[in-house]
C-alpha cells in the first residue's frame, strides 16, 4: 500500500529524516514511535506531501507520489490527520466533515449524494459529532475536535490514513474511545500509519512497529518482538 | 571576538567614511543634494522600520511623521528664529507626542485595519498642512532659509555632513536599543503577545512606544528634509511617497539598520539614475542575469518552487527589454519601481540585506560574542520557605461564554509549598480555570485571592506582576528567539536603565548580567548548551522545558503548568517530572494540569477533578483514582486485553 524508501527532508537548512524506510501493507496499522524530536512527525509530512523531501521516494499503492504536493496526494487516497488537530475552528462541525470530502472535478455533480453516505458513515462512527453537527468546531472540547480530524479524514473515502498523536492531550477515558475507533477502523479494512507517544497503547493495535531515533528507522518488528527487546522496553515502555 | 568586532564594526566605520568622503570627490549641488537626501531618507526608513519590521505591522504614516516635523521646523525656523539643533529636538518631539497619540487607538488594531488607519492620518495631515493657510502658507508652499548652526552659516557641503553626523548617531541608538530588552520585547510580542503579556513584558505599551519612537525619528528627519530643499508643499507628502518609503524598508530589507540605508539609496537615487538612458540599461541588465543565475541554481538545487525562481526572472527581463524598447523612461518611472518592488518581494521576501546577511554569514564564519559564566541560582531563583500557608484561594468562581458556564462556580484552595493536580474530560473546564487565574480571561462571577489579597481579574499583566507564571499547553514561545534570549526577556527586575541611557549605551552592563542569570535558569531545566538554538529550532522536548525555564525567570509565588507533559515520550516525561521536582524544591507552588496520571500521582499532593465547570472530587491522588464519579467521568474503565492510558505507560519511579 505504502512504501518508502531512503526518505530524507527537514526545514530549511536543517535535515531531521536522513534515510527513513518503511512499508505499511493493506488492511494493517503501523505505529511509529520513538523520542520527540526523532522525526516521527516529519515522517507523517513529507509522505503526506505536507513538506516537500529532499531525497528519497513515497510510494502510494506502487506508484511514485513524493514530490506531488500535498493536494495531489490527498486526492490519490491518503488522508492526513495532523498533529494538533488543527480543525476549521470559524466552520461547523458539519462544514469541516463536508470539506474533507470536498471533490472538484469528476465528482462535482454527484458529490451532495456522496457525501451524504460519507456522513452518515462518520455520524455513525462518533455519535457524539453528530450531535454537535452545528456547532462551530473551535468550541468543541479537545476530544471532539480529535474526532473530527479523524472524520474528516475519513470523509475523502482514503485507502490510507495517517494519524499524527490521537491521543495528545485528550482525557484517558477519551484516549480509550479514540483507540477503540482505530480498532474498529482496523476490522471495517481501513490501512492507518500511526504516530504516538503512549507506546503501550500503539503497540496494543498495530501489527507492525518502526522505532524511530535520529532521523532513522533504529528498531522493527512485531508488537511482541518489541516487547521483548530490552533496549525498546527500557527507553519507551518503561 | 576580535574578528567580530573588526568585521562587523569595520564595516559600519568604513560605511560612514565613504559617505562622508564623498563630497570632496563629487562637487555638483545636484549630487549632493541627493546624497542629503539619502542620509535623511536613511533617518525615515530606521525610524520606519521599527513598525515594519520590528512590530511587523504595515505603518503608512512615517510619510506624515516627515511632513509634520518638517512643517514644524520649517515654521519654527522662519517665524521664531529657531536655530537647527532646537527645531531637530522640536521637529523630533512633536512627531513622537503625535505618534503615541495615533498609536494608542491605532495599535489596538492589527494588519490591514492598523494599515487603514496609518492611511487615513496621512490624508488628514496633507489636508490640514493644505488647509491650515494662516500658518502652512497653504498649496502655495512655505519658503524657508536654513537657519545658523551655532552661529555659523552651513553650505550645502557642510549640511551634507551634519546630515551624515545625525545619521550616524541614529545608527548607534538605534542598534543600543535593539540589542537592549526594548529589542526583545519587541521581537517577542510579535511572535507571542499572549505570552508576552503574561511575562509581565507589556504588549500594548511596548507597541505604542515603538511606533511613537519611530514618529520621532521621521519627525527629526523631516527637519532635515526642510532645511535641506528650503521650500515645502502638503502635496510632497502624500501617497506617493508613502509607497516609496515602504519600498525602501522592504527592498533594503526587514529589522536591519544596513537594510534601511542601503534602502534609502535605493529610493534617494534610483530615480535619478534611471532617467539616464543608458545607466538604466546596464542596471536592469545587470538585475536580470543575477535573477536568473539565482533561480537556475535555486531550481537545480530544489530549494525554490518553480513559481518563486520564475516571477524574478520574468519581471527582471520585462524590465530589460522596456529599458531597451522605451524611448524615454523618465515617464516609465513608477513602472519600473512596480516591478522591481515585485521581483523583490517574490525572489528576496527578506530583502536586499537579509539576502546579502545570509550569504555573508556562511562566507564570514563569526563566532557569536562569549557568554558569561553562569549566575548561582540562588540569586536567580531564591529559595522560598515554604510556610504551609493558603497561597491562593478561589471562592464560587465562574466564567460563562454565552450560554455555556465553563465554570460553575468553583471554590479551590492551594496551599503554599504544593503541587496542586487539576484533571477532569477535556471541555470540563480546566484551561478556562488556569487563564482565569493568569488573568487571560476576566471572571463571570466570584472572588480570587493571592495570598490574601484580592486580583484584578481578565489583565495578563497584572496577574504577571503579582507572581503568577505559567505555561501553556499549546506552547507560546518566542520562536525567531534564541533560548537565551526567550528567558532573558522574561527576567523580573533586571531591567532597570532608563530608555535614553540605554539609547545612550549604558545598559550592557545589565545586559551581561541578564545573561548569566538567564543562563543560570536555561542549566536548571538542562538547556545549558542550547542557549544559543533559536526556539523554533529545538526538539518539541526541549521547547517544553523552555517554557518553564521562561516562567520561573519572573520567579513567581504560584507557577502553573498547563499538561507539562502533553506530546513528550517516555524519556522526556521523565526529565520533566525531575525538573517540576526541583523547582518544588525551591518552594515554588504550582498548580498542574495533566492527563498523564502516572504524573499527577507521583507529584500531587491534592487532585481536583473538574466536571462541566464544577469540582467533582477532591483529595490525595489515591483515593481520587477510586472515587466512581471521577472514573466514570474521566478515567475510563480499563478494557480486557488492551493497556491504555489510564494504567500505562509503566510506573515511573526510580527517574534518573
Amino acid at each position: 500500500m505504502l512504501t518508502v524508501t531512503d526518505l530524507h527532508a527537514g526545514y530549511g537548512l536543517s535535515e531531521v529524516l536522513v534515510g527513513t524506510s518503511l512499508e505499511v501493507k493493506p488492511g494493517t496499522i503501523v505505529a511509529l514511535i520513538g523520542a520527540n524530536g526523532a522525526g516521527k512527525t516529519t515522517t507523517m509530512r513529507a509522505i503526506s506531501g505536507t513538506i516537500t523531501p529532499t531525497r528519497g521516494e513515497v510510494r502510494l499503492g506502487g506508484s511514485r507520489v513524493d514530490g506531488l504536493g500535498a493536494a495531489r496526494i490527498a486526492r490519490l487516497g491518503l488522508a492526513h490527520s495532523p498533529e494538533g488537530r488543527k480543525v476549521f475552528g470559524p466552520l461547523s462541525t458539519e462544514d469541516n466533515l463536508l470539506l474533507g470530502g470536498f471533490r472538484w472535478l469528476p465528482h462535482f455533480f454527484g458529490f451532495r449524494r456522496q457525501a451524504r453516505q460519507a456522513l452518515e458513515r462518520v455520524y455513525d462512527l462518533f455519535p457524539r459529532l453528530a450531535e454537535r453537527r452545528a456547532q462551530l468546531a473551535g468550541t468543541l472540547s479537545g476530544g471532539e475536535q480529535q474526532m473530527l480530524a479523524i472524520g474528516r479524514a475519513l470523509m475523502a473515502q482514503p485507502k490510507i490514513m495517517l494519524l499524527d498523536e490521537p491521543s495528545m492531550g485528550l482525557a484517558p477515558v477519551i484516549v480509550q474511545e479514540v483507540f477503540r475507533t482505530i480498532r474498529r477502523l482496523k476490522a471495517e479494512g481501513m490501512t492507518m500509519l500511526l504516530v504516538e507517544q503512549f507506546a503501550s497503547a500503539a503497540l496494543a493495535v498495530a501489527d507492525h512497529v518502526y522505532v524511530m531515533e535520529r532521523g532513522r528507522v533504529a528498531v522493527s518488528g512485531t508488537p511482541e518482538d518489541l516487547r521483548r527487546d530490552p533496549r525498546v522496553l527500557a527507553a519507551y515502555l518503561g | 571576538m576580535l574578528k567580530r568586532l573588526i568585521l562587523v564594526r569595520g564595516a559600519e566605520i568604513a560605511l560612514f567614511i565613504v559617505l562622508g568622503a564623498v563630497p570632496l570627490v563629487v562637487q555638483s549641488p545636484y549630487a549632493l543634494g541627493l546624497l542629503t537626501l539619502l542620509a535623511i531618507y536613511g533617518i525615515v526608513l530606521i525610524g520606519l522600520d521599527v513598525t515594519v519590521g520590528y512590530l511587523g505591522q504595515i505603518n503608512l504614516a512615517q510619510v506624515a511623521m516627515l511632513g509634520l516635523g518638517a512643517y514644524v521646523a520649517g515654521i519654527a525656523a522662519t517665524r521664531y528664529g529657531v536655530g537647527i539643533p532646537l527645531a531637530l529636538v522640536l521637529s523630533g518631539l512633536f512627531c513622537t507626542a503625535i505618534g503615541a497619540l495615533l498609536a494608542l487607538p491605532a495599535l489596538r488594531l492589527e494588519g490591514p485595519q492598523f494599515a487603514l488607519a496609518t492611511l487615513s492620518f496621512t490624508a488628514l495631515c496633507a489636508t490640514a498642512l493644505n488647509e491650515l493657510e494662516w500658518l502652512t502658507n497653504g498649496a502655495q508652499g512655505l519658503q524657508i532659509t536654513r537657519p545658523l548652526l551655532l552661529g555659523h552659516a552651513l553650505d550645502a557641503r557642510a549640511f551634507f555632513w551634519l546630515c551624515i553626523a545625525i545619521l550616524a548617531i541614529v545608527w548607534l541608538a538605534m542598534r543600543n536599543l535593539m540589542s537592549s530588552q526594548w529589542g526583545r520585547a519587541f521581537e517577542a510580542l510579535r511572535d507571542s503577545p499572549i505570552a508576552t503579556d503574561a511575562i509581565g513584558v507589556g504588549t500594548y505599551r511596548h507597541r505604542v512606544a515603538g511606533f511613537a519612537f519611530g514618529s520621532g525619528l521621521g519627525g527629526a528627519a523631516g527637519a532635515l528634509y526642510a532645511f535641506n530643499f528650503g521650500y515645502l508643499q502638503p502635496q510632497t507628502f502624500v501617497y506617493e511617497l508613502t509607497v516609496i518609503l515602504l519600498l525602501g524598508v522592504v527592498l533594503g530589507g526587514r529589522k536591519s539598520l544596513w537594510g534601511a540605508v542601503i534602502g534609502a539609496m535605493l529610493v534617494a537615487l534610483l530615480p535619478n539614475l534611471l532617467s539616464s538612458h543608458l545607466v538604466f540599461r546596464a542596471f536592469s541588465g545587470i538585475a536580470f542575469v543575477l535573477a536568473l543565475v539565482a533561480g537556475v541554481r535555486g531550481l537545480v538545487r530544489r530549494k525554490t518552487d518553480a513559481f518563486r525562481a520564475l516571477a524574478p526572472i520574468v519581471a527582471t527581463f520585462t524590465l530589460a527589454a522596456g529599458s531597451f524598447l522605451a524611448s524615454n523612461t523618465e515617464d516609465w518611472r513608477k513602472a519600473i519601481f512596480a516591478l522591481m518592488l515585485f521581483s523583490v518581494v517574490v525572489g528576496l521576501p527578506e530583502g536586499l540585506m537579509g539576502f546579502a546577511a545570509a550569504a555573508l554569514a556562511r562566507l564570514f564564519r563569526v563566532a557569536p560574542p562569549a557568554l558569561p559564566p553562569a549566575a548561582p541560582l540562588d540569586a536567580v531563583l531564591p529559595v522560598r520557605a515554604p510556610d504551609g500557608s493558603v497561597l491562593l484561594r478561589l471562592d464560587g468562581l465562574s466564567r460563562h461564554f454565552g450560554g455555556v458556564r465553563a465554570l460553575d462556580g468553583v471554590d479551590l484552595t492551594v496551599k503554599a509549598g504544593t503541587i496542586h493536580g487539576l484533571i477532569g474530560p477535556n471541555g470540563s473546564g480546566k484551561s478556562t480555570l488556569v487563564n482565569v487565574v493568569s488573568g487571560l480571561y476576566a471572571p463571570s462571577g466570584g472572588e480570587l485571592r493571592l495570598r490574601g489579597a484580592a486580583l484584578r481579574g481578565g489583565s495578563l499583566m497584572a496577574a504577571a506582576k503579582a507572581g503568577i507564571a505559567r505555561t501553556f499547553q499549546n506552547l507560546q514561545l518566542f520562536g525567531g528567539m534564541t533560548a537565551l534570549d526567550n528567558v532573558m526577556v522574561a527576567l523580573r527586575g533586571a531591567w532597570r536603565v532608563p530608555l535614553p541611557l540605554v539609547l545612550l549605551g549604558l545598559g550592557r552592563l545589565e545586559e551581561w548580567r541578564g545573561r548569566a542569570a538567564a543562563l543560570a535558569l536555561l542549566e536548571f531545566v538542562g538547556l545549558g548548551s542550547e542557549a544559543r538554538t533559536r526556539a523554533a529550532d529545538l526538539t518539541y522536548g526541549a521547547q517544553r522545558f523552555l517554557e518553564i525555564a521562561r516562567a520561573l525567570a519572573r520567579r513567581p509565588e504560584l507557577l502553573i503548568l498547563d499538561e507539562p507533559a502533553a506530546g513528550l515520550a517516555q524519556p522526556d516525561i521523565l526529565r520533566q517530572l525531575e525538573i517540576i521536582r526541583r523547582i518544588r524544591q525551591r518552594g515554588i507552588t504550582m498548580v498542574l494540569i495533566e492527563h498523564h496520571m502516572d504524573v499527577v500521582s507521583e507529584l500531587c499532593e491534592t487532585v481536583t477533578v473538574l466536571d462541566e465547570g464544577k469540582v467533582i472530587a477532591e483529595g490525595p491522588p489515591a483515593q481520587v483514582k477510586r472515587d466512581p464519579k471521577v472514573i466514570t467521568a474521566y478515567l475510563g474503565a480499563p478494557e480486557p486485553g488492551a493497556a491504555i492510558a489510564a494504567s500505562a505507560p509503566a510506573p515511573v519511579t526510580g527517574a534518573p
